[in-house]
């Protein structure tokens, strides 16, 4: 009996417990002083005190702390033109924007006042309150699997929809609008490079994706997928292929030009429905199943989008811990590879993500390069290097500051100490481009595509060419929004200033780029700290002779023991 | 069931405090334990059964009978014969990866906390001695908190235009910039951190950055800036005001001696 009262006591508070859950999982509580409070303290410096986002950090952000007040959010799960629901606002706060400054606040704020924020952060906008239905919800119910025929499809529609247009040939973020566009606020804004999917704000799942499409994301240049932003919006998917190639005719006979009048007729009904329905009008039955229809295309073409863009980008962002990412360069007999050689392929690349210099003026807070990617190989007596990096625009110096009047161009410097480090305890030169210690530096500009300077700097800010140029041997190409560069060197050179390289031999190296179309120049620049690099050693021979002569000794003693243990035997008995 | 032979059991408690302390405590409860700690470990336990079995002389025998059975007897061949070939393999294979492992590059030690200078300077000007100097604007705390909380806000404002893509929205050292740093920025949520310093140490270190660190400061990797370049006096005691009451340290203090 006890037993029973036990059990149904705990029943009834495990159930009290889920409906407690369900119910924060569905809505914030009311806006409290509490979330006031944390929200001044974690949120304000950014968004400001009155959610405009003009925060005393803003100034220096790129892209900009989000303005509350408008009720525009970029990541929902909601459809174009919708709030967002308090779970999206929750989820964001919980786990930031990766590539903007908006960390997550997983760790620094408790659930509990992450959701008192939500609740506060909606008192910015009056929409929140006013609107008496929810959110209508993106539906995620006819997903379609990723598959290579699904991403096969999704490429096709990638060029057709003139996603390309922004994001690029194959989605660098490197399209030729790339460099023009800005948000509802006025501010610049890159669109996304579709290759770092590490990057994307609302996280890279197929279905995160794919409720971009969807949803829009608001306040940018992203449009949704809807009404006129979508192509032939209305249109079957055998009507849209029909009227593309009626299209791309030269001239269409009268029969053609009718049957096109009839799809742009079909396409403009569809299109005022949709502007009708995202004006909260009520749609007659008719128009609602016209609407269903074209929506059901666009749901369709977004899957295979999606699963495209998903095709783009690692599943991870790449290992970067610092200490452990060693650039090891791979031993070759003959001559080195050069810059297009299918060798290259062979080999894995060395991530070393680079950050703003934020150390000395002037400084740069909203870096556009996210790392530099790096091969190498060596021979006995040179050293090739490929460095590959992501840049959305290639300028090659025919632009000026408008501040500083300073040429502004793509770059890249990779920098070495003059003399390695002997030793655990011996210091490495400051990593800004050496202080007291003086450091060898690699200078390529885009304005001299084949040539590398050798500098030698003790600062940022003092720093000179060598004037005994060494041979280095130079190639690079700019294509689809990444730069390639080639260099090659001898290992030994006779020049004291030169960084001299021995196989096995731990060499600190770092870098610094130059995006001269986010205004890079001088200081103004990404850079990273010392990471390692070694010319990997031939692996020993010796890993041929102990091993087996290892093995075999201990045989010997297996059969000395017996040896031994049976005479013994033998002797007791 | 037949018992267990004492070189088993012998045998199930070495292996398995090895898989205890390497993938229980290592692993599942998740506190690695380094290497050189288990081999110890393991030494110890070890010696304790060599102690046991070597107790008695009847002991011994009994825990030395399987390997005997094992090296002579005609029952055991099977056994014998799978051993024999077990041991050189796994010894092959062992030495192999010593000696075709990778080398790596050499770590660098570090002083996270090193002894500052006897005098506290701002751009070569000199502030006073390390141990006197305090913050101006603490004594507004008691005094007038108004004046405080407007130089709490303005090091809040420091803060968000200068210190956070490394050190973190909230002070945690867990900026956007900071896994691609090392050493990582100084997180001030850390207990460790504000009340183990006077403000005048904050000051040293702000002010003069990665590059004024001591010679003992290796391996010379810090990001920190050199903020009196940048940063006005005032504006360097307003931040460190700020990352106490953000935090709810209190710097270390030298009280009046009673």
């Amino acid at each position: 009996m006890r037993n029973r009262n036990v059990v149904s006591l705990l029943m009834l508070v495990l159930g009290m417990l889920c409906v407690l859950m369900l119910a924060h999982a569905q809505n914030a509580p009311e806006a409290s002083e509490k979330g006031k409070e944390v929200y001044e303290n974690s949120c304000a410096h950014c968004h400001g005190v009155e959610g405009r986002g003009d925060g005393s950090a803003a100034e220096n952000l790129l892209p900009k702390p989000r303005d509350f007040t408008r009720g525009l959010y970029k990541i929902r799960s909601t459809e174009s033109g919708q709030l967002p629901t308090d779970q999206d606002l929750f989820d964001i706060i919980t786990e930031g924007m990766p590539g903007s400054s908006m960390p997550p606040w997983d760790t620094a704020l408790s659930a509990d006042d992450r959701w008192e924020v939500v609740a506060y952060i909606k008192t910015f906008y009056d929409g929140f309150k006013e609107s008496e239905t929810p959110p209508r919800a993106i539906s995620l119910e006819d997903k379609i699997p990723y598959a290579e025929e699904s991403v096969e499809i999704g490429k096709g529609l990638y060029v057709d929809l003139g996603c390309v247009e922004c994001h690029g040939n194959v989605g660098r973020g490197d399209g030729t609008s790339a460099p023009t566009l800005t948000d509802e606020w006025g501010f610049q804004t890159w669109p996304a490079n579709l290759a770092q999917g590490w990057n994307y704000r609302g996280g890279a799942d197929t279905e995160d994706i794919f409720k971009r499409f969807i949803g829009g994301i608001a306040g940018s240049p992203m449009p949704a997928f809807e009404g006129d932003s979508f192509l032939h919006f209305g249109l079957t998917a055998e009507e849209s292929k029909r009227l593309s190639e009626l299209e791309n005719k030269d001239e269409m006979t009268e029969a053609e030009e009718e049957e096109s009048g009839k799809f742009y007729e079909k396409m403009d009904a569809a299109v005022d429905i949709a502007l009708n329905r995202a004006e909260g009008m009520e749609l007659s039955a008719a128009e609602q199943q016209t609407y269903d229809n074209a929506m059901k295309v666009v749901y369709e073409k977004s899957w295979h989008l999606a699963n495209y863009v998903k095709s783009l980008t690692p599943e991870k962002r790449p290992e970067s811990a610092i200490g452990n990412n060693v650039l090891r360069s791979q031993y070759v007999q003959g001559a080195l590879p050069p810059m297009d050689d299918a060798a290259w392929e062979t080999l894995q690349s060395g991530y070393f993500p680079v950050v703003g210099q934020v150390v000395i003026e002037p400084r740069q807070f909203n870096p556009t390069i996210d790392s530099v990617n790096v091969k190498s190989f060596y021979n006995d007596t040179e050293v090739a290097f490929l460095f590959t990096w992501d840049d959305r625009t290639q300028t090659i110096g025919d632009e000026t500051d408008e501040t500083t009047g300073k040429t502004l161009e793509d770059a890249l410097a990779i920098q070495f100490p003059v003399k390695v480090p002997q030793g655990p305890t011996a210091p490495k030169p400051y990593f800004l481009w050496g202080g007291r210690l003086p450091v060898y530096l690699w200078h390529w500009k885009a304005s001299a595509p084949e040539q590398v300077t050798e500098l030698t700097a003790k600062g940022i800010n003092n720093a000179e060419a060598q004037e005994a140029q060494g041979e280095l041997q130079t190639q690079s190409i700019y294509k689809d929004g990444q730069y390639k560069l080639w260099v090659k060197r001898a290992l030994k050179t006779d020049d004291k200033k030169d960084l001299q390289l021995e196989p096995g031999v731990f060499v600190p190296i770092a870098f610094s780029a130059w995006d001269g179309a986010n205004g890079d120049v001088d200081t103004k620049r990404v850079m990273s700290s010392w990471y390692a690099f070694v010319l990997e050693p031939v692996p020993s021979s010796k890993r041929f002779i102990y091993p087996p002569l290892i093995a075999i000794l201990s045989v010997g003693f297996l059969f000395g023991l017996r040896a031994f243990v049976q005479r013994r035997n033998s002797e007791e008995v | 069931m037949k018992r267990l032979s004492l070189f088993t059991i012998c045998l199930i408690i070495l292996v398995g405090s090895w898989v205890f302390l390497r993938f229980v405590v290592g692993g599942v409860i998740s506190v690695p334990i380094p290497s050189s700690v288990i081999g110890m470990y393991m030494g110890l336990i070890i010696i304790a059964i060599l102690v046991h079995i070597s107790v008695e002389d009847s002991r011994f025998r009994e825990f030395l009978r399987p390997v005997h059975e094992t090296l002579i007897d005609d029952k055991r061949r099977i056994r014998r014969r799978v051993i024999a070939v077990l041991i050189p393999i796994f010894l092959l294979g062992y030495t192999y990866s010593i000696i075709a492992q990778r080398a790596n590059p050499p770590g660098s030690p570090r002083d996270a906390h090193p002894s500052p200078p006897l005098e506290l300077t701002y751009k070569d000007a000199v502030i006073g001695t390390m141990q006197d100097v305090v913050n101006p604007f603490r004594h507004y705390e008691k005094d007038d908190p108004e004046a405080f909380k407007a130089h709490v806000e303005n090091g809040r404002r420091v803060y968000h235009q200068n210190c956070f893509p490394c050190h973190g929205d909230h002070l945690d050292g867990q900026g956007h910039f900071a896994p691609y740093l090392q050493p990582l920025p100084a997180n001030f949520q850390d207990p460790g951190i504000i009340p183990n310093f006077q403000e005048s140490f904050f000051f040293w270190r702000i002010a003069k950055g990665g590059p004024g660190l001591p010679a003992a400061g290796t391996p010379w990797d810090s990001a920190m800036p050199i903020w009196e370049d940048y940063l006005t006096k005032d504006e360097i005691w307003d931040v460190i005001l700020f990352l106490s009451d953000y935090t709810g340290y209190q710097p270390r203090t030298f009280g009046e001696a009673h």
